[in-house]
């Protein structure tokens, strides 16, 4: 029914307030549940600070792993002694990956990929090295940080 | 003399006469592809193991990181029928996603899709996704090696999509990391979502069989025989493939109970000669024939593209397939339909073999 006056006939008038107020309390809802569904991300460390004793004597051509976050690390060291730390997950898949010293070579069993002892991706399926760190040694401690992160060690 | 009472009873609640006349008139169509009729059936009489051996499980399983291993040894070693009843579940996915993959293919060959019947192929497909995403949620809820790799890679592939690969690969893992609250999310879809997205849509999908009845594959619609009654003769038939299927069930669940390999550790390496599930197996072998890199893109997001923009494709088939909606023969779909199904067997006996 519509009354002379009126510019819309009851019936739109209900279904706009019922329908409007269904489309507001459903978006807010909505929006309110998807930020609740989707966790808060932590994210992976910057740097991590290890004990320098623990890692620069290991043998030569053996490694050493180490927490990087939720995953592996290594800590290698080459025959002629020079060290480098790595991210111990395949660039491919994310598995984690093993280091074969019979070859020098580090291996992924997911997909048969292989990184040479400077993490570069030299065989199978894997897009790109394996991700590299910066290893600076202060006092006693081991610091093992991303390429190019800036840190702060507490002064002991 | 009891019963009668009981049904009177009932029947002045509720109209039973007329559900006996909706069954009464059921009828199912009679031809040389009869076959494929019973495999829907199968797979939902499948799928009603999977829920009530579930139930069972969810009593003593532990989603902790910390006790779920052993909650699953436990359940395996010292609870009474334990064992029996993680392998039922275990072998009763197995063949719950071959018989459905079975009902898919025969649908998708006979062209059951075709207009009516489009809405039964977008539930149907709904059904696929979700019962791929049983299949890896309740695999990964053991917690060993393996699943925890599988669940990695799984979840990482996902990532591997253009744009919208970032957000949903955080929110499968509830993270940046496989982590516990991967373990946890990962239960609440097994028990919870899941489940209940499957009666719905099990629910829409049973409900439009009876509205539209059987498809007839256009090659049969001249050699029809005489239509059968529902109830008793394809019901009794229906009974008969159930039985057939609960006695491989409980034989696969005797003589190869279900495994369990060392705890999950995220620091270890990948465990050697790794695969994924069966049914994973051809995204696994299609995944290795993409190299690291085609010229400026990385090569495993054009294989996830790839093999998302064929999913898609038989997701539209229905839409796509005008010839057989119009009641005509579509060679064209059939050859399509034959490649997917050679390419999907293929890959999945290389897969097993390599």
């Amino acid at each position: 029914m519509k009354l002379d006056y009126s510019l819309v006939s009851r019936r739109t008038f209900l279904n706009t307030l019922f329908g409007g107020w269904l489309i507001a309390v459903a978006s807010g809802g909505i929006y309110a549940f998807l930020r609740f569904i989707f966790p808060t991300v932590g994210k992976e460390p910057d740097f991590l600070v290890l004990n320098k004793a623990d890692f620069l004597d290991i043998p030569t051509n053996t490694v050493k792993a180490f927490a990087w976050g939720g995953k592996p690390g290594f800590f290698l060291k080459k025959d002629d002694g020079t060290m480098l730390a790595l991210k111990g997950v395949c660039t491919h898949m994310e598995c984690n990956i093993s280091y074969r010293p019979d070859v020098k070579k580090f291996y992924c069993a997911c997909h048969k990929g292989w990184f040479d002892d400077n993490g570069r991706n030299v065989e199978g399926p894997p897009p790109k090295p394996l991700e590299s760190f910066d290893i600076v040694i202060t006092g006693q401690k081991l610091v093992i940080a991303k390429k190019g992160a800036k840190f702060d060690l507490p002064k002991a | 003399m009891i019963s009668r009472r009981l049904e009177g009873w009932i029947g002045e609640r509720y109209d039973i006469e007329g559900l006996r006349r909706i069954l009464r008139a059921k009828y199912v169509p009679s031809h040389r592809f009869e076959a494929s009729y019973f495999t829907g059936g199968l797979t939902l009489f499948l799928l009603v193991i999977q829920f009530l051996t579930g139930m069972g499980l969810a009593l003593y399983y532990i989603p902790h990181s910390e006790y779920a291993h052993k909650s699953i040894v436990d359940i395996m070693t010292k609870l009474n029928m334990g064992w029996f009843f993680r392998s039922l579940h275990h072998w009763g996915a197995q063949l719950t996603i071959a018989s459905l993959f079975i009902h898919f293919f025969a649908n998708l060959l006979l062209k059951a899709y075709r207009k009516p019947r489009e809405l039964l192929w977008v539930t149907g497909f709904i059904m696929i996704a979700v019962l791929v995403f049983f299949g890896l949620s309740g695999y990964f809820l053991i917690w060993d090696q393996r699943a925890f790799t599988a669940v990695r890679v799984a979840t990482g592939g996902a990532g591997s999509l253009p744009l919208i690969g970032g957000p949903i690969k955080i929110f499968l893992r509830g993270g940046i990391d496989v982590t516990q609250e991967t373990l946890t999310r990962f239960y609440a879809f097994h028990v919870s979502v899941l489940p209940m997205i499957s009666l719905i849509i099990i629910g829409l999908h049973v409900l439009l069989v009876q509205v539209h009845g059987m498809s007839v594959p256009i090659s049969q619609k001249d050699r029809e025989g005489r239509p059968q009654p529902f109830f008793p003769n394809v019901f009794y038939k229906d009974l008969i493939v159930w039985l057939l299927g609960i006695g491989v069930l409980v034989t696969l669940a005797v003589i190869f109970p279900a495994a369990i390999g060392m705890k999950a550790d995220p620091m270890a390496p990948a465990p050697e000669n790794i695969k994924p599930e069966w049914y994973f197996l051809f995204l696994f072998q299609t995944l290795k024939l993409f190299p690291g890199r085609i010229s400026v893109f990385n090569g495993e997001t054009i294989a996830i593209t790839v093999i998302s923009l064929a999913v898609l494709f038989v997701f539209l088939v229905p839409f796509l397939d005008k010839r057989s909606s119009a009641g005509k023969p579509s060679p064209v779909f059939t050859y399509i339909a034959v490649s997917y199904l050679v390419y999907f067997v293929a890959m999945t006996v290389i897969g097993f073999l390599d």
